[in-house]
């Protein structure tokens, strides 16, 4: 009888050891997909397999990967989904734009960016804690608000064409985009680091099961504060990334990279219920997701098709996710 | 076993039936006072002008299509299963039929060929997450995302340089025809929110349904088909947006290729206001939702009339959603820890 009292938040919650371990499946399916898509692209057009396609992917990459580390923190931790990123990338990239135009140390309006996206993260934790709302809501209607205000703002900006800055966001090193260098070195560094320190074991533990976290003394309160300052901070050096590297945007700029984001966050096997997720996995899915595009134009459709097939393959791995749980729960 | 047999018999003890006092002090009632406070604040602000009836028929033409949209995505609320895809369901039927009107297809086989995709896509979402058990959120963006690229692709093959033209005297009469100095596809909105009220709140459909949405669980063991309600609700939420991307095709006499962009969220956003929840079913009425959108479409009126940025409403759905949900919180809604 005891058991039956608790034993539905006990289910919920996963052991440590599985931790690592997990998502490994996922791994496999993602990597063989993509191998699929890049085999049968270059049996279509021996050309695919060139360093323009390499350029093209890997620059693609970039800002969608450091955004769904920011994305993959929030769900693991179970904070589902932060909807504001569009914002906090928008937001941070036009710091960025404004510090250079008045000509301030490179570095320094480095450490500023990122301290601006870790702040606008830190202003999402303060709502959802102290108002005990659930970060979806709380991150939708931050977003609504923080669009208009850029809106208000700026209708138009850019990083100085000509500074370092936009050089380093335009050339290559080793052959591969300046930008991608940052974004895989974050998913090495958060990955290796999340589940193997204490405080980000906490932030899984929380994911998988608030009450059993909290009966082993882990502050819920910390933890998301952490989590999302961190998802800010991603969204900062998004941010960075996005100014150096793109032309003039606008404050709705950002939207178009929610949806792919979400997309290689849960195709990377993070789940939205909290506790399961590898962050290195999101090299793969993010890899997988931005080869599509190139793929479709040497395929001879239109970038228009990207859509249409990022939303075929995220349904389908969230339709064999959810069987795969259910059998697991059975 | 006795620790356990005390807590058994210490239950709480059963809810008043105070239904007075519920309506009085539930989310419709505060989504009606925050109406009554907009009227008064577009009367202040603008004049008597606010009320006449040109200015509702503006606001009436502008809010009806979304509310209609709304009023069937909220049966999915209910259920349980938010479906985040709506938003580009409204463009993917706007895409279809103005396509097929452009081709030379008559009003009716065009708009049944639209709503019957718009079922497709709806019971794709519903084989997805009630067959499959994938969870509503990622499945419909899924969704969202792939009808957004497939809205894009129809418009391209059938239009120029990002829109199709597709104009249709009878429809165009129809979405902007007046009643009583009224917008007739106002009216009928209100109707058809009227009759989900019902439904959801005096029939025993309703009532199933929002017992699958309240504790899935609880439902399937009471009988209730919690698959059969949710793939229906799912299915309803579809038609919905398909009959809304067809009124704006009517409305506006084309498609962009951005239609009903960022819709889920404005509607959503509305709901939320008017006292759905987007994560917990079997909360939320109809009319509370309908209620939202009134007040987001008066502010941004108000707005509107005394020629200040529009992009101030969103600031003001955005502090507004996040006080119904304080509030619901208040109420005894679920808290987030």
């Amino acid at each position: 009888m005891a058991y039956q009292v608790i034993g539905r938040s006990v289910a919920t919650s996963r052991p440590g050891a599985r931790v690592r371990l997990d998502g490994w499946g996922t791994a496999v399916v993602v990597a063989l997909a993509w191998l699929l898509l890049v085999v049968a692209s270059a049996l279509n057009r021996s050309d695919f397999i060139s360093h323009q396609t390499v350029l093209a992917v890997t620059f693609t990459m970039s800002i969608v990967g450091v955004l769904a580390v920011g994305q993959a923190l929030v769900g693991i931790s179970g904070g589902f989904l932060d909807l504001s990123q569009p914002t906090s990338l928008i937001l941070t990239a036009l710091v960025a734009a404004r510090l250079l135009a008045v000509d301030i140390n490179v570095a320094v309006v480095v450490v500023i960016t990122v301290a601006v996206g870790a702040a606008w993260g830190l202003l999402n934790a303060l709502i959802i804690v102290y108002g005990k709302l659930n970060p979806v809501i709380v991150t939708l209607a931050t977003n609504f608000v923080g669009l208009a205000a850029l809106f208000l703002l700026f209708q138009i900006a850019e990083a100085p064409i000509n500074s370092g800055f936009r050089d380093f966001g335009r050339s290559s090193t080793l052959g591969l985009p300046n930008i991608w260098w940052p974004m895989v070195a974050l998913v090495l560094i958060v990955g290796f680091f999340l589940p193997r320190t204490r405080y980000g074991r906490h932030a899984i533990a929380v994911g998988g099961s608030r009450f059993a976290a909290q009966a082993r003394g882990i502050s819920l309160r910390q933890t998301r504060f952490a989590i999302f300052t961190a998802a800010g901070a991603c969204a900062g050096m998004a941010g960075l990334l996005f100014a150096a590297s793109s032309g003039p945007f606008t404050p709705s700029s950002g939207t178009v990279y929610l949806l792919p984001v979400i997309a290689a966050t849960i195709l990377a096997g993070v789940s939205l219920a909290g506790g399961r997720g590898n962050i290195w996995l999101i090299l793969l899915s993010v890899g997988f997701l931005s080869t599509v595009p190139t793929s479709l134009v040497f395929f001879g459709l239109s970038s228009d098709w990207q859509a249409i097939f990022q939303g075929f393959i995220l349904i389908v791995a969230v339709a064999i996710d959810g069987y795969r749980e259910r059998n697991v729960a059975r | 076993m006795s620790e356990i047999a005390t807590s058994r018999t210490d239950l709480p003890p059963a809810l008043p039936h105070r239904p007075l006092r519920d309506v009085m002090t539930g989310p419709v009632a505060s989504i009606g006072i925050t109406l009554i406070i907009v009227i008064v604040a577009g009367l202040t602000a603008v004049g008597p002008r606010f009320l006449s009836a040109s200015n509702v028929t503006i606001v009436g033409q502008f809010v009806a299509i979304p509310m209609l949209v709304g009023a069937c995505a909220g049966f999915a609320l209910l259920a349980g299963v938010v479906d985040l895809s709506i938003g580009s369901m409204v463009g993917v039927s706007a895409a279809i039929f103005g396509a097929l009107l452009l081709g030379g297809w008559d009003l009716a086989p065009a708009a049944a060929i639209a709503l019957a995709a718009c079922l497709a896509f709806g019971g794709i979402n519903a084989i997805a997450i009630v067959g499959f058990g994938a969870d509503p959120i990622a499945a419909t963006l899924g969704m969202l995302t792939g009808l957004r690229g497939a809205t894009y692709v129809i418009v391209e093959a059938n239009g120029q340089s990002g829109s199709l033209f597709a104009f249709n005297d009878t429809l165009f009469a129809f979405t902007n025809a007046l009643v009583w100095s009224l917008p007739l596809i106002f009216l009928l909105v209100l109707v058809v929110t009227a009759i989900a009220a019902i439904v959801v709140t005096r029939t025993r459909v309703g009532r199933h349904l929002r017992a699958v949405g309240g504790d899935p669980l609880a439902a399937s063991r009471a009988g209730i088909s919690v698959a059969g309600m949710r793939t229906a609700a799912l299915l309803i939420s579809a038609f919905g947006a398909g009959l809304g991307g067809i009124l704006f095709v009517g409305q506006l006499g084309s498609v962009s290729r951005n239609m009903g962009f960022g819709l889920e969220f404005q509607v959503y956003a509305a709901l939320m206001i008017g006292g759905y929840s987007i994560l917990r079913g079997g909360v939320g009425n109809p009319v509370g939702g309908a209620l939202g959108f009134l007040v987001i479409a008066g502010a941004a009126n108000i707005l509107d009339l005394r020629a200040i940025s529009p992009y101030y409403v969103n600031i003001i759905v955005g502090l507004l959603l996040l006080a119904a949900v304080l509030l619901d919180r208040f109420r005894g809604g679920d808290s987030y820890e």
